[in-house]
């Protein structure tokens, strides 16, 4: 009679034992909680944002390496000063052709990437400007100093960021075909229509 | 009362000391425009350094030059040439101002006290140190809204305890002769423990109400709500790319070179920013939204070609203060998506190839197409 109550006893523990490991997570907003299968879940190569050991600065990735280019990449020689800005706008030639379609790519494109600063209708009167955050005064697109410059000086610009300093880069954001469509929209006035 | 003593002409050195540093160093309005791109006596940003400048050049050369420098430098002023020249030939926009404004910021450049200076940032330091964790009450009922089952630890332990004492008072103790009651409470707990264990099974590998801390206290609701910056600025690869995009410290930079100062932090979170940009060092963010790697799953398909706007699965984003996951993004969510949405068929160059769909469309046939109709729940389309 003993002996088989000990043994209800060890059944009855263990199988409390087992539901209270199945449930004892405890979700709380900064851990993502538990997983199935975690070789199936986590990636076992190193992702483009995640870490990695295996360089110095723990970064997945990496610049190419010193005098490469990637693929298909045309490297980008001109700098950010002013004489450099006066040989791109030279030396650039626009790609693509001037068309409404083109101008309408670079409409989108302007009004997600410039018109926080330059404003809508490109006077410069943007709401990062109006509103006071962003203190100097973005530059009138519409300006006759604006427009009196080539088309690869807007280009370049947009690509590298102004001489001051206050506009930043945006090369790294915009891809270079639609660099392009928002300075042919820029040169345009400011209008879809051709 | 001898600390009282040594106490109050401390106290009121402090007060006249404090009280005169900041009537000293009021900068006029106006000047903020000038900061942008000046500094006084810590050397040339974009143009000159302001210390001394009224010592430079006489008053009515400078309030012409502050009015409209380009016109001085077309009109050939040999001074102002200098000067455009000397600075990369980057001009110096025209200001709106009266001369009595400039002779006000003329002024408080000349009274400039660096030393002053810095003793009143660093006695308001405090006041604009609002905690890392500093949000309005909004935000925090925000922060409330739970999403997910929620924490069940509390109901398990509580009915696993009345399992275990039923379960020993039936074996062992016997204190409750009647068995029906033991035999309720039995059945009433594996129910509930069931049920828990089922939901959290059910919630293994989800992440559904996950909200992390942030190395940075960084808002989307001050982003892209207040400043109405477009979510494709920061995550600009969304439309053509698998992943998303996240912004590198140089995208932040692109507005934080200037605005130095936020409304909610103050200056402290934006000099995290500003100091990773200054010695190269990421800052580790945490990522939110993560899919295991079994599955596969492409921004641009979503964005660009089915046109679903961010919301649709991240939730309200711009309303967030600290991001969550709003959706459990399992694949039942998946699959119901692609079997309730309408593809966008009209005006869609990715789906001129579905010749048939299309004719039908046409021919007024078929009233739409789901996701489900063009294999978007085929299993290898996600899993491979």
């Amino acid at each position: 009679m003993k002996y088989s109550s000990i043994i209800r006893f060890i059944i009855v523990v263990g199988i409390a034992a087992i539901l209270l490991m199945t449930v004892s997570c405890n979700r709380t907003e900064n851990s993502p909680g538990w997983v199935y299968m975690p070789d199936m879940n986590y990636s076992r190569t190193y992702e483009t944002y995640s870490k990695n050991p295996n360089f110095s600065d723990s970064l997945t990735m990496q610049a190419p390496v010193k005098g490469t280019i990637p693929r298909e990449m045309i490297p980008y020689s001109y700098g950010r000063t002013f004489d450099e800005q006066v040989k791109a706008g030279k030396e650039l030639v626009n790609p693509l052709p001037v068309t409404t379609e083109n101008l309408q790519r670079g409409k989108i494109q302007y009004e997600i990437f410039c018109s926080n600063c330059h404003g809508m209708a490109g006077k410069g009167d943007g709401y990062l400007f109006t509103s006071g955050l962003f203190i100097a005064k973005p530059f009138d697109l519409t300006s006759d100093i604006v427009q009196a410059k080539p088309i690869g000086e807007i280009f370049h610009v947009t690509t590298v960021g102004s001489v001051s300093g206050l506009m930043g880069a945006h090369g790294s954001q915009i891809n270079q075909a639609d660099r392009w469509k928002i300075a042919m929209y820029v040169k345009n006035k400011l209008s879809t229509n051709l | 009362m001898r600390n009282r003593i040594i106490f109050t002409p401390l106290f009121l050195f402090f007060i006249i000391f404090s009280l005169t540093t900041a009537a000293q160093n009021q900068p006029p309005v106006e000047y903020t425009v000038c900061s942008a791109c000046h500094t006084i006596g810590k050397g040339k940003l974009i143009g000159p350094d302001l210390k001394g400048v009224n010592d430079r050049h006489d008053e009515a050369w400078l309030i012409s030059f502050i009015k409209s420098s380009q016109t001085m430098v077309k009109n050939g002023d040999p001074v102002a040439v200098k000067l455009f020249e000397e600075n990369n030939k980057i001009p110096m926009p025209d200001n709106n101002l009266t001369d009595d404004q400039i002779r006000g910021i003329l002024t408080y450049i000349k009274n400039y006290d660096e030393t002053a200076v810095t003793s009143t940032t660093t006695a308001e330091k405090p006041k604009s140190d609002v905690p890392a964790s500093g949000q309005d009450d909004s935000s925090l009922k925000m922060q409330k809204q739970k999403y997910g089952p929620g924490n069940t630890r509390p109901t398990f332990i509580i009915f696993f305890v009345l399992f275990l004492i039923a379960l020993i008072d039936l074996t062992f103790t016997k204190i409750i002769k009647a068995y029906f009651v033991h035999v309720i409470i039995i059945f009433v707990s594996i129910f509930v423990l069931g049920e828990i264990v089922y939901v959290e099974a059910k919630e293994l590998g989800r992440q559904q109400g996950y909200s992390p801390d942030q190395p940075v206290w960084f808002s989307h609701k001050v982003h892209a709500t207040q400043n109405q910056i477009n979510c494709l600025y920061c995550h600009s690869t969304a439309m053509e790319s698998k992943s998303a995009g996240f912004p590198s410290t140089a995208v932040c930079m692109n507005c934080h070179n200037v605005v130095k100062k936020g409304k909610i932090t103050g200056e402290v979170e934006i000099a995290k920013v500003v100091n990773s940009w200054n010695t190269k060092k990421p800052i580790e963010w945490v990522r939110v939204h993560n899919l295991p790697d079994h599955v596969w799953f492409s921004h641009a398909q979503h964005v660009n070609v089915g046109k679903r706007q961010c919301q649709e699965c991240h939730g309200k984003v711009e309303e967030m203060d600290k991001i969550v996951q709003v959706e459990n993004l399992g694949m039942g969510w998946c699959v119901n998506c692609h079997r309730n949405t309408n593809v966008q068929f009209k005006e869609n160059e990715f789906y001129k190839e579905f010749a048939k769909y299309q004719e039908e469309i046409k021919a007024g046939t078929r009233s739409r197409v789901t996701v489900d109709d063009i294999g978007g729940n085929n299993c290898q389309l996600c899993h491979y």
